[in-house]
């Protein structure tokens, strides 16, 4: 049984937004809307006290059947009778004018009780049942002050970390009163549920805890059937701990295609971030998925395809009828896919999701396959600049190399490389994938425009994707029954134009002239 | 099924209703810190009625209560009650959960008012 030290919560990612958990006999507060979580927070609290921290605790219930609470636990796989049985875990039933009298008394047979137990910890579920309403007054209102004092110091007295649930939300006349409670507990808990379109978001905010910092601002909670809460900490939150950010000189090739590594400059450095702007159906997932494959077949690294666009399966059969047998890293655990629907898509829980198979897998090489979808689904612009910057420097820390695709909405040409959200100067290189019309026929062309600490090419090439994957059009021996690529100039702007031949004058070779 | 209830209460010891409501809030809150009066509140008798119930209850080793603190009590349903006494208050309870079970449960234990209309005598001093 731990004595000293903070009190962790044991609850999925909540000890971590506390900086590894809450000063002992803080009295903590859970204040909540209904249905924000608040009973089950309180139940995890003791649960986990008890099954990771050998830690004996108290529930006392006024409005809830203590067979209800049991039932619902149950739910989550946490067995309280057995725990009741065991003595570990004591739920008590009561009313609040005897909670209130106990408190006051000095022969308290709850806390007689949780000394008997050993119990460290105690959790009040509806201590709004405490707070006097409207009609109580300045009179009411100090005498519930008073009770919140006598409270903390039996609770201090017997070395118990209690946490009290109060739903607010209610009757605006017990502001003041909820006030006063948030003033006297050490540590504040806010927790939140709102809609977000039409589903629900559930949030979680330290909004002040006493002895110690933590990780402030709104972070995501999820209930999950049969495991209980899940906090993740907001993607926008810096990292902590200050590290040096590692760079490395070692450069790779990107598909394995000698022509793609000369324009990008030799190749891609290790930890570098590679955003890749395209029209739909440019070839953008092609590219990823052949980025990844060798990554994993020929440079021995483990790979991790994000998409929200399309499901696994999907992918791996498109990239089958290009005869890319992505089956067999995925088979093989070599290359990861995560797929997660937009419209359900929490941004916090996602990117927790991310770095969590990059960390089991030990990701090196990784492809977040469609930035438009994204923005969709998040909805707003600083969120989904968070992520994308949160991601960045997450990659570089670890030195991975990251692809970002982005879909361009401009069909032929484009005018700017990233129009709703124009984060190109965070990324190191920028390659654009694009469609150009020549005689009634689409060609798919590949510039880089941008490659930090590297000499690459400004030239546009033209490449087609057959099996194999993609592969550039020799620039001598023109596969388009047309005139080569090199004979048009305004190919991004949208107007290709061209060249006539060199006319000769006299012998002597004229100015290019347009047609 | 009449007969059954019939049986059951009188193998777990119960001849009143208000000894009925009263174990069944026991056994439903588990641990209850509580008085009288807030038991009261909760099953719709009287003071006295409830007090005698709990003594009942009690001397029959169906419940366990705690020393006092200022009328207030820790109250539990019996650690020692043998497995039978358990498994027929089991029964009990779970048909009481049923509207049938509940108006049988009523018929047998068919209270007698008393003039402020809410005390009942005990079987007892019925016959």
């Amino acid at each position: 049984m731990s004595d000293g030290g903070p009190v962790k919560t044991g609850i999925q990612g909540l000890d971590s937004i506390l900086l590894d958990g809450i000063p002992r006999t803080n009295v903590i507060l859970v204040q909540g809307v209904t249905g924000s979580g608040k009973t089950l927070l309180g139940l995890e609290f003791i649960y986990h006290g008890i099954v990771q921290y050998n830690e004996p605790g108290l529930i006392v219930v006024f409005e809830t059947s203590p067979d209800k609470l049991i039932r619902d636990a149950a739910e989550f796989g946490w067995r309280l009778d057995e725990m009741q049985q065991q003595k570990k875990l004591q739920i008590i039933f009561t009313s609040p004018q005897v909670f209130d009298q106990e408190l006051r008394t000095p022969d308290s047979l709850l806390l007689e009780t949780a000394s008997e137990m050993g119990a460290k910890r105690i959790f009040v579920d509806g201590f709004g049942l405490l707070v006097p309403d409207s009609g109580g007054g300045n009179s009411m209102r100090g005498g519930y002050r008073e009770l919140l004092q006598q409270l903390m110091e039996s609770l201090s007295r017997e070395n118990l970390t209690a946490m009290l649930s109060l739903e607010i939300g209610g009757a605006p006349s017990s502001i003041a009163t909820v006030d006063a409670t948030a003033f006297l507990a050490d540590t504040v808990i806010q927790l939140g549920r709102g809609r977000h379109g039409r589903r629900v978001r559930r949030s979680l905010e330290v909004l002040k805890s006493r002895g110690q910092d933590f990780e402030a601002g709104e972070h995501t909670l999820q209930i999950t059937s049969g495991r209980g809460l899940e906090i993740f900490r907001r993607v926008q939150a810096p990292l902590r701990t200050n590290a040096k950010q590692p760079t490395s000189s070692t450069m790779r090739s990107v598909i394995g295609v000698e022509a793609v590594d000369t324009l990008i400059g030799g190749g891609i450095f290790d930890g570098s971030t590679t955003m890749v702007v395209g029209v739909s159906g440019v070839g953008k997932t092609v590219l990823a998925t052949q980025i990844l494959r060798e990554g994993a077949l020929k440079q021995k690294t483990r790979g991790l395809l994000v998409s929200l666009d399309e499901h696994p399966a999907q992918i791996i059969r498109n990239a089958q009828t290009l005869g890319l047998n992505l089956e067999q890293q995925v088979s093989d655990g070599t290359i990861q896919i995560l797929f997660e629907s937009p419209q359900e898509l929490d941004v916090d829980a996602h990117y927790a999701r991310i770095v969590r198979l990059i960390e089991k897998h030990d990701i090196q090489r990784m492809v977040i396959d469609g930035m438009t979808s994204y923005s969709t689904a998040i909805g707003e612009v600083s969120v989904y600049r968070d992520f994308f910057h949160a991601i960045v420097a997450y990659s570089k820390q670890r030195l991975m190399t990251t692809f970002f695709n982005y879909e361009n909405p401009e069909f032929l040409g484009i005018s700017s490389y990233m129009p709703d959200f124009p984060v190109s100067s965070i990324v190191d290189n920028l390659i654009l994938m694009s469609l150009v019309e020549i005689n009634n026929s689409l060609h798919r062309c590949i510039s880089v425009v941008k490659s930090r600490g590297s000499r690459h090419s400004f030239d546009t090439r033209e490449f087609v994707i057959g099996q194999g994957g993609i592969s550039l059009v020799p620039l001598e021996k023109n596969l388009v029954p047309a005139l080569p690529l090199q004979s048009y100039s305004s190919l991004l702007s949208r107007a290709p134009t061209r060249f006539s031949l060199p006319k000769r004058i006299n012998g002597a070779v004229a100015v290019q002239e347009k047609e | 099924m009449e007969l059954s209830v019939q049986g059951l209460l009188e193998s777990v010891g119960i001849s009143l209703l208000s000894e009925w409501d009263v174990l069944a809030f026991v056994y439903r809150h588990g641990v209850s810190l509580t008085s009288i009066g807030q038991i009261a509140i909760f099953v719709g008798y009287e003071n006295n009625v409830v007090a005698r119930a709990l003594d009942r209850l009690e001397r029959e080793k169906l419940i366990e209560r705690s020393r006092p603190s200022q009328e207030v009590c820790f109250y539990r349903i019996s650690a020692s009650l043998d497995a039978e006494r358990q498994q027929r208050l089991h029964q009990l309870l779970s048909q009481s959960e049923g509207r049938a079970g509940r108006r049988l449960l009523a018929q047998r234990q068919a209270p007698v008012w008393s003039e402020s209309g809410r005390e009942e005598q005990s079987a007892e001093s019925r016959r």
